[in-house]
């Protein structure tokens, strides 16, 4: 295979290429629709597609990419997502993981590890939110203290995603005396969750995938040589990843509703055309402004509070997009076992989860229009 | 056109029609002749419609270009005025005069007429996006200032947050709008981008006539000329409802869900 990295390959050969290769070689999913089944997928689809050379594109060559721009991520993440062949939540953790670890972690550590992951050799997830931290990161309390060239982590982790067929968790802890300011006391560690004192319990959630989970620290000790950046760099880590979030993770969230959106159009063939259109709509505006960032990223600008404005369409575009196939489909949900009825129900979190509804909104007041102080 | 000069066109446009309404003639129809108007929409099409049709917005002042947009891209020449559909299978006139109009915003020369012929709607829609957008924000400008004056229980209503949730929510609407907006190069994009820009501009006027209160109901605040003028835009070559619908339409007989902004 050509390496767009080397010669001058364009995005739509890229694509084209990239189109050809999917169809010579099957990724359709097993008949598993379980969260284990889904996980296994993902590793298959990173396994597969690393060792063809797809799955490496657009990452550096310091953590055994091909390079080439983010777009290429992209590109791969749209053909996978759109052929359903793999889950949108699982496929979307790369994107904050991976250029966590590039950014932050030993360089020789990044390059041992990355691979493993792109490669699907490993699953991560990443230990940020607690019971008693949710909108408000910055108070959390799990705490990390040095022991010689060690750490010792005690504490607790909630809504922690995939932990359950996780090998490592990017974990945020607190870290400093209680006058160190709150912001400047968060550090991370890259822990390694088969490490003596760590539990993991899955969440049942409403949805009926027990995708989130409950993770323990009981005087579990993580090396010094495990933490991502230096002490204190914790929250200037967890705001770094905003960017990525915000750019790939919602395209590729957005590639997916488009799917979901095509399903409705063959699963409701008398739909209104008002409700289509209002769902379609809602979805294309995501879709344009999105657009937009991924540029500005790709062109090397600071994403910053403005994105806030993308999460607030989103979320509203995927809630909509569920209302309407709940109301074009009367009865299908409630009565029928259909996939819809799970993505109905989580499709409620989409304003909770990745900062709420009311913290976007607050965001945008405050620093996008200047309102001042409430 | 370069972007050096395109921002000098945007400064002298932006300052002619913000003079045009600080004197209360916001009719800049004879202004925008003058600075070259329909040379501009010959050799630069899209970007002086957006342009123009934004500031139109935003200084709420006005002109009947929108049949100029309509003319060029019939491929007729311009300067004139053609019967423009209107929602509700309506059609209306938008005269090149200074004359008031019957329309719920009766600074605009526009009155019914009967059907006209079938013209291509895309171009005007666009166009009408963007002043639908620029009005919106300037609803949103007069209600940001009012929050921040406005002191009720000791502070500025600023500082609660069903006042700057509702501001919140009025932003998130144009942005997606403006990026519809500059995303739309088909029929199928444009009639989006009209949709989206009537639904921000109905959001904005909602959220900001009641962050307003008493003062944006009367007649001495600005605010009702926007309110009323996006009325009539938003009903020009098709409402938001209507666009929707017919989106859903398209959509519906495709089969498929048409992916328009591409990386």
């Amino acid at each position: 295979m050509s390496t767009v990295a080397d010669s001058p390959m364009t995005v739509a050969e890229f694509r084209s290429s990239l189109q050809s290769w999917l169809a010579d070689h099957d990724l359709t999913p097993a008949p598993d629709h379980s969260l284990a089944g889904h996980i296994e997928q993902m590793g298959r689809i990173r396994r597969e597609m690393y060792d063809a050379g797809w799955m490496r594109y657009g990452w550096p060559s310091e953590v055994g990419g091909l390079g080439g721009p983010a777009t290429l991520r992209l590109v791969v993440a749209e053909e996978v997502l759109g052929r359903n062949l793999a889950e949108p939540g699982p496929y979307s953790m790369m994107e904050v993981l991976v250029p966590t670890m590039i950014s932050y972690a030993r360089p020789e550590l990044a390059a041992e590890m990355v691979p493993r992951y792109l490669r699907g050799e490993e699953t991560w997830c990443q230990g940020f939110s607690e019971p008693g931290s949710g909108s408000d990161l910055a108070s959390l309390s799990t705490k990390a203290t040095p022991d010689g060239d060690n750490w010792v982590i005690n504490g607790q982790k909630v809504w922690t995603s995939f932990a359950q067929f996780s090998q490592r968790c990017v974990l945020l802890t607190r870290t400093g005396s209680a006058d160190t300011p709150k912001h400047q006391g968060i550090t991370a560690f890259f822990v390694d969750l088969d490490s003596p004192g760590v539990s993991v319990r899955p969440l049942r959630t409403m949805h009926g995938v027990d995708e989130f989970c409950e993770v323990y620290f009981d005087d579990v000790v993580v090396p010094g040589d495990r933490m991502l950046g230096k002490p204190g760099d914790g929250w200037q880590l967890a705001n770094d990843l905003l960017p990525f979030e915000r750019s790939t993770c919602f395209w590729q969230r957005i590639a997916y509703l488009f799917t979901r959106m095509d399903r409705l159009l063959t699963d409701a063939p008398d739909a209104s055309d008002a409700e289509i259109g209002a769902a379609y709509l809602a979805l294309h505006t995501v879709r344009c402004k999105s657009a937009e960032t991924q540029r500005r990223f790709a062109d090397g600008a600071k994403l910053g509070a403005e994105t806030s404005i993308d999460k607030v369409l989103l979320a509203g575009a995927e809630q909509r997009l569920y209302d309407t196939a709940r109301d074009l489909l009367p009865g299908v949900l409630e009565l029928d076992e259909t996939p819809w009825r799970s993505e109905f129900l989580y499709s409620r979190a989409a304003t909770i989860y990745g900062g709420t509804a009311e913290i976007q909104r607050n965001i945008i007041a405050r620093r996008l229009l200047d309102l001042g102080k409430e | 056109m370069d972007d050096g000069e395109l921002g000098m066109l945007a400064d002298t446009l932006h300052k002619t029609m913000s003079a045009a309404a600080a004197a209360e003639t916001p009719n800049v129809e004879e202004a925008l002749a003058e600075l070259g108007w329909l040379e501009m929409l010959d050799e630069i099409p899209y970007e002086s419609t957006a342009l123009v049709f934004r500031l139109l917005g935003e200084t709420g002042t006005h002109a009947g270009v929108l049949n100029d947009v309509v003319l060029h891209a019939a491929g007729r020449p311009g300067g004139g005025t053609v019967p423009l559909p209107f929602t509700g299978g309506r059609w209306v006139l938008w005269e090149r005069t200074d004359h008031h109009g019957t329309a719920v915003d009766g600074e605009l020369p526009i009155r019914t007429t009967g059907a006209g012929e079938q013209v291509p709607l895309a171009e005007g829609r666009r166009a009408l996006g963007w002043w639908l957008a620029g009005s919106a924000r300037a609803m949103l400008v007069l209600a940001r200032r009012h929050a921040l004056d406005r002191v009720q229980f000791g502070r500025p209503i600023a500082s609660f947050q069903a006042v700057r949730h509702r501001l919140a929510e009025t932003l998130v609407a144009i942005e997606g709008a403006e990026s519809t907006l500059r995303a739309a190069s088909d029929d199928l994009g444009c009639l989006l981008a009209k949709a989206a820009a009537g639904q921000a501009a109905l959001t904005a006027a909602k959220h900001c006539q009641q962050v307003m209160g008493g003062i944006g109901f009367t007649a001495e605040h600005d605010l009702h000329r926007h309110v009323k003028r996006v009325m009539v835009l938003d009903g020009l070559l098709g409402s938001a409802r209507e666009l929707t619908g017919e989106a859903g339409a398209a959509v519906r007989a495709l089969g498929r869900a048409p992916r328009l902004a591409n990386l």
